[in-house]
């Protein structure tokens, strides 16, 4: 192989490597809900930190309510605490349990987009799509922000590659810019 | 002999390279079919917990007639939530179930399973709207508005185990396995200006509407134990084809499994197994081990393995995904689990070649994240007032200090 070749070999894998990552995921049970489609549709956003959760039968169901301190506000008036109303949870010896409903452990910082009816407690609009977890980084100390829903990635058997949609491990600053973009978009 | 190492050198710079590309952006970890699982609760009796505190997945008991699913006969109006190509009242209904069952048929149509086309009871319908509920009896609903529905959710199927023997919900008999599926509920989100859903027949005249066959088979699914599965070609993956649009092969009397992928079918294989198949009795078993055990974690104590990998068997001939779990971790009884790098695909076809890997999740994901496969694998006195200490374990972290690399000629 010239070094011609070679090097239009590796040019090409790096290429494939690049068309790979920027296929997005095709979308069952959930509809795919773009960062624009979640500022528009939710009632409020804000980074708030668990305080705790409490599972009990309600209404014939059993639902999971989890109180946050609100940390900071990017829409909609929160109070400085919430409660959130989550279906599923564990009472008894009995375990509900629905999937891509998230669920939360105290001292959690997570930025959550908020939905409710009105008259209603607040809920996670579209579940683990509306739930952007933090985590500091343990090598640079970053905190990075990652969707629920982004972990599901997905095997392409045919390109034995890997690709996925939502946002993963994104610095907290690039993340609120493009939140802010996204909130500046829904008010125009 | 130069021009060989040098080919080889330039495979170590391409592997390299594309590790580090990869690595950059954060490559996620792809998981096969999982399961919920429930950890029995051993500060009861063992006559009523087993006594194990190994993980026991959500499951069904498999006898003749033995499912029995109702499904609400409230459709909704304007829209209604599920479109149909006949438009009279009776053959609206008649088409629906024509799905409900077809639907179920897909299940029941995989080889080497003990679910069989008799373990689902004649589908029986109710004309109540709010038919879902946690009361015993496994309900299908099309115009229920349930609270929990929010944007982005088009249906949701809610399932109740328990983690002893003797727990009943409504009026459905006691659980006389731990695990064991006592309620399963589906809601489809009522109908409204955004989303519809329509039958095979009336999805290419509906093309904003999502297709009711592929919705109903995936959450059938989660009826009979399995969580989301992050294969693209799996009836289990979490998200639905765009709107006018079906993935995969519908149905046909010939193959009513058709739709399901290969993974869907090793998992089913895997959850209901049939001790007659002869078929499908291949594994594939090990464990995954650092080259240095120092790098193991230190907390929690008894770490002897890499814990949350991906290992995927893949055919080598069809390069489809057979099967995937999430490594890490085995039980023997009285448990807990033991985080010791094992990992097992069972239940695969014989005769075939596979390939197999490991791959890492990334370094950010919280063990909730893979929640269930993970998160419902230990319980302690932490989680759980008075649990055994004997019986405890905490989930290690993720362990993602690892590189996949596909070995050169596979």
């Amino acid at each position: 192989m010239s070094y011609k070749q070679r090097r239009r070999f590796l040019w090409i894998l790096f290429l494939a490597g690049l068309a790979l990552l920027a296929i997005a995921a095709s979308a069952t049970t959930l509809s795919r809900l773009k960062l624009e489609d979640l500022a528009q549709e939710s009632t409020a956003v804000a980074r708030v930190r668990c305080l705790g959760t409490m599972s009990q039968w309600q209404r014939g169901e059993i639902w999971t309510e989890t109180k946050f301190e609100v940390l900071e506000r990017e829409k909609g008036a929160l109070p400085g605490i919430i409660m959130l109303r989550l279906l599923g949870g564990n009472v008894g010896h009995l375990h509900s349990h629905v999937d891509e409903v998230p669920s939360f452990r105290a001292g959690e910082e997570v930025y959550l987009f908020l939905w409710a009816r009105e008259g209603e407690p607040y809920q996670v609009l579209g579940w683990s799509q509306g739930t952007f977890r933090i985590a500091r980084n343990p090598q640079s100390g970053l905190e990075m922000v990652t969707q629920d829903s982004a972990s599901a990635a997905i095997f392409d058997p045919q390109t034995r590659a890997f690709r996925r949609g939502g946002i993963r491990n994104l610095p907290v600053a690039i993340f609120k810019e493009k939140l802010h973009k996204a909130l500046r978009q829904e008010n125009q | 002999m130069a021009k060989r190492r040098m080919l080889l050198m330039l495979h170590k710079i391409i592997a390299t390279l594309l590790t580090g590309f990869y690595g950059m952006c954060g490559i996620p970890g792809a998981s096969g079919y999982a399961f919920d699982q429930i950890v029995p609760d051993v500060r009861q009796p063992a006559g009523v917990s087993g006594g194990s505190a190994c993980p026991v997945p959500s499951h069904h008991l498999i006898s003749p007639g033995a499912i029995a699913e109702q499904w609400s006969t409230v459709l909704g109006t304007s829209p209604v939530t599920i479109l149909t190509l006949d438009q009279t009242p009776a053959g609206r209904l008649n088409e629906v179930e024509q799905v409900i069952t077809q639907s179920m048929a897909v299940w029941t149509g995989v080889s080497g399973t003990t679910l069989l086309p008799g373990t689902f009871a004649p589908v029986t319908r109710t004309p109540a709207q709010n038919a879902c509920g946690s009361d015993g009896v496994n309900s299908i609903c099309f115009d229920q508005a349930d609270g929990a529905f929010s944007p982005g959710i088009l249906a949701f199927t809610r399932v109740i185990t328990a983690d002893i023997i003797g727990v009943q919900v409504g009026t459905g008999a006691p659980a006389t396995q731990v695990g064991q599926i006592l309620d399963a509920d589906v809601y489809f989100g009522p109908g409204n200006s955004v989303i519809t859903f329509a039958t095979p027949a009336a999805l290419p005249s509906s093309p904003k509407a999502y297709d009711f066959e592929s919705l109903l088979i995936h959450e059938l699914g989660h009826t009979l134990g399995f969580s989301h599965s992050a294969v693209l070609a799996a009836m289990m993956y979490p998200f639905a084809p765009a709107p006018g649009t079906f993935s995969g092969t519908r149905p046909s009397a010939q193959q009513p499994g058709a739709p399901l992928g290969d993974d869907d079918r090793t998992g089913l294989r895997a959850l209901y197994p049939d001790a007659a198949d002869t078929l499908n009795i291949g594994s594939l078993a090990g464990r995954i081990l650092p080259a240095n055990p120092l790098s193991l974690p230190a907390s929690p104590p008894g770490v002897t393995g890499i814990f949350g990998a991906h290992v995927v068997a893949v055919d080598a001939a069809s390069g489809a995904v057979i099967g995937a779990t999430l490594g890490g971790w085995s039980c023997a009884a009285p448990g807990p689990a033991q985080f010791d790098g094992t990992y097992e695909i069972s239940h695969l076809p014989v005769g075939h070649n596979y390939h197999i890997y490991a791959e890492p999740l990334d370094n950010t994901v919280y063990p909730s994240l893979v929640t269930p496969a993970t998160a419902s694998l230990c319980r302690n006195p932490t989680t759980d007032a008075g649990w055994p200490p004997l019986q405890a374990c905490v989930i290690p972290a993720v362990n993602t200090s690892f590189t996949t690399r596909w070995r050169p000629g596979t």
